[in-house]
This record gives C-alpha cells, structure tokens and sequence, in this order.
C-alpha cells in the first residue's frame, strides 16, 4: 500500500540564471511520479526570479530606521534593510499603519495583526544569514507569482501537483502558492518538519511521494464510513 | 487653536518616547580582541612557504542581535619595506572552518562572541622562505594586519578594522619553535 513519503532532492546552488521548473527538471524528473506532490522552498524560487538584493543598494528611510526597533530581533523586519524591503514592496505608509494597528492589536492580545496588514511580503523576506552562500549576505524577497510557477512545475513533470513553500526548523510552514486542487493548508502540515533541511539551498526541492494515492485512499475510506 | 497645541504636545511626547524607547534598546557593539590574540604559530612549511595562524576573539558586548556580514584580514606588507616575500591572508571562523577565504554572514546574539582562525602565508619570490623571513627579523620588518569587519544590525550596515601587528620577533620565535629559524646569538 503507498504511503506518503517525502523524498528531497538535492541541486546545485541555483542563481537568477537557473529557471527554477528546469532546474527541476534537470534534477528530479526522474524520482516523480503521477501521484506525486512536487514542493520546492521560495526562497530559492525567489532567488532564480532575481528578487535579491544587497543591503548597500537600499536607500533606508527614516521611518525604516524607526520601525524596525519596534520588531523582536529573531525576525526578519527588525534590520533597518528588512524594513525598507517591506516598505519598498508595500509602501511605507501601509506598513506605518500596519504598525500602528497591529501594537494596537498586542495590546488587547492579537498577535500577527501587522503580518496580516502589512502584505504578503512581510512574512517572506529572508534578511541576511537568511540563506546560504553566496546569498548569506543578501536579501531574499518573496517571489513573484507562485500560483504560476507550480502549475508550471505541474503541467512540465506531469505530476499531481506542485507547491511553492516558504518551511523553517522553527515548525513554520506557509504554502505561498499551489497548483490548483490542493490543500496549502494539508500540504503545510506535511511539510512542517522542513524536510527541506537547514540549508535548503542544498535541496530545494522536496517530492511528496504517493501523495494523490494517498488522498484517494482517504475519500474512499471516508466515503465507506 | 487649543487643538493644535494639544496635537504638538502630544506629538512632541511621542516623539520623546520613542527616542527613549531606542535609545535604552541600543544595538550591537562589535570587538575583535587584537590585543588579547593567541600567538601566531607555524602550521605548515615548504622550501617556498610557510603559514602562521592566530585566534582572535569577538565578542558582541551590545544590547542586541547583531550580524557580521562580511570579514577579512587585510595584511600590509608593501615592497617598499620588504620585497623578499608574497603575502596571502584568510580568515575563518573556528566554528565554521573553510579554506576559501569565504565568510559566511553570521548572526551573533547579545552577550555571545566567537572566535577566528587568521592565517597568513608567506611565499618566497626567489630562495627560500626560511632566508626570506630571516632577512625579515634581520631588518626587524613588522607586519601590520587588519581585521576588516562588516556589521549589520538596528543601524545600517558600517565597516569596522581592528588592527594587530604580526611582529618579525614572533615569526622568528614560531620559526624557531618549528625548529627552521636561525637561533639568535
């Protein structure tokens, strides 16, 4: 009987001159199969996309330099270039006010209220250290339409279905996009123990083995109930 | 017009609070402890090299996170005051040992610190090195190297250089303890 296995396949470091579908290709084509899921980690997306930047090229603003102190120092935001990242992408005042309603929201014990205002970007950049040489010392942003790159990956390996996930050792996984038909929700469950490992650099691309199998299985089961 | 003073006012009061808020929050504060290095010793010799290496420590004695993004040693040797030899540096963190003079971005909490390994490598350009760095005492030629360091933290990014002398006694002293100098008289 097939059951759900997570298989991650190791790359070369990948760059803006890589096409992240592929390089996939390139790497994996062989390990998937029609029930399979194929993940791979945004930050390496994001990388192939050139959404990288170095802190010398930003021009920090004020309300940067003030905002970032108001961010606990594990995060991403509390550099004054993760900041002005944020507000590049988002703009300043939405990120003013994220800030503003969100301490609000703290304060009668909401927690996460500036991630949801601020944008999709917020949750995504990685500051430096983020990401493994030669990007450690680089900013990575979130990239730039998901949804398309996994139908991509899709349609190209003819796989079940593909998903672009931002997972971390911290148990935090977020599916940024999917192909259509699964669950980001289920998939972020899966994946939660990143088994995309540490430097996800290194395998930035994990296949969710007889993930289709298993999901029929499920609703048959269900549906005999 | 008791509106727009009342808005100063309270503007001015905010302002004050944050100021207050990041200034008791402060930021890294970054050391290299040149002064307090071990020893440099020899740890590998040719007839046409010889490679020291030191450890120095680091440490973030600030109030918060900080980042090292990039570090080197940057040795000064010029030709003018010594042209027997070639000189390469490196640096590494002892936690994380690499040989490609490559230094991966690191973030160092509060409180904490670490350790680099600074390892140079003297080439004779004719002869051999063992003359080479015996001319060098001879001509009593000390070498000055910095730690060149970049920190990120709350603030933007700044470069640092903490500076340490490789002195021609203590490379005639590892020479000798590597038993490949020629002993003073």
């Amino acid at each position: 009987m097939a059951e759900l296995e997570l298989k991650p396949v190791g790359t070369r470091i990948l760059t803006d001159k890589d096409n992240i579908v592929d390089m996939i290709e390139k790497y994996a084509k062989e390990d998937i199969g029609p029930d399979d899921v194929v993940s791979v980690a945004e930050s390496v997306v994001a990388i192939t996309q050139g959404r990288v930047a170095r802190p010398e090229d930003f021009k920090v603003c004020f309300l940067a330099k003030i905002l970032c102190r108001f961010v606990p120092q594990k995060g991403s935001l509390s550099s004054v270039y993760g900041m002005q990242s944020l507000m590049d992408a988002e703009g300043k005042w939405r990120v003013l006010f994220a800030m503003i309603i969100g301490m609000f929201a703290k304060i009668v014990g909401k927690n996460g209220v500036f991630y949801e205002l601020a944008g999709s970007h917020a949750a995504l950049v990685d500051d430096v250290t983020g990401t493994m040489p030669p990007f450690d010392k680089c900013l990575v942003y979130g990239p730039l339409e998901a949804n398309r790159v996994a139908e991509e990956i899709k349609r190209r390996l003819g796989c079940y279905g593909a998903a672009v996930a931002d997972v971390n050792d911290l148990k935090r996984a977020l599916v940024v996009g999917a192909s259509t038909g699964l669950d980001p929700k289920k998939l972020a469950h899966i994946l939660i123990d990143n088994p995309f490992g540490n430097a996800s650099q290194r395998t930035p691309i994990v296949i969710i083995k007889n993930y289709a199998a298993v999901e029929r299985r499920t609703e048959n089961l269900l549906s005999m109930e | 017009m008791e509106i727009l003073v009342t808005i100063v006012i309270v503007a001015i009061i905010m302002a004050v609070a944050v100021w207050l808020f990041i200034a008791k929050q402060g930021d890294a504060d970054f050391e290299f402890m040149v002064n307090e290095r071990t020893e440099f010793i020899v740890i590998a010799e040719t007839e046409k090299t010889a490679t020291f290496s030191c450890e120095v420590a680091f440490v973030n004695k600030g109030s918060q996170d900080g980042t090292i993004m990039d570090a080197f040693p940057r040795h000064l040797l010029p030709y003018e005051q010594f042209d027997e030899v070639e000189v390469n540096s490196r640096m590494e963190l002892a936690t994380a040992l690499r040989t490609d003079n490559y230094f991966e971005a690191v973030i160092i909490p509060k409180g904490t610190g670490g350790t680099v390994i600074v390892t140079v490598t003297f080439t004779a350009k004719t002869g051999n090195i063992k003359d080479a760095l015996q001319n060098l005492y001879d001509l009593s030629v000390d070498m000055p190297i910095d730690i060149v360091y970049q920190i990120v933290a709350r603030t933007p990014w700044y470069i640092h250089k903490a500076r340490m002398i490789m002195t021609c006694d203590e490379i005639n002293r590892a020479m000798q303890a590597k038993g490949t100098a020629k002993r003073e008289d």
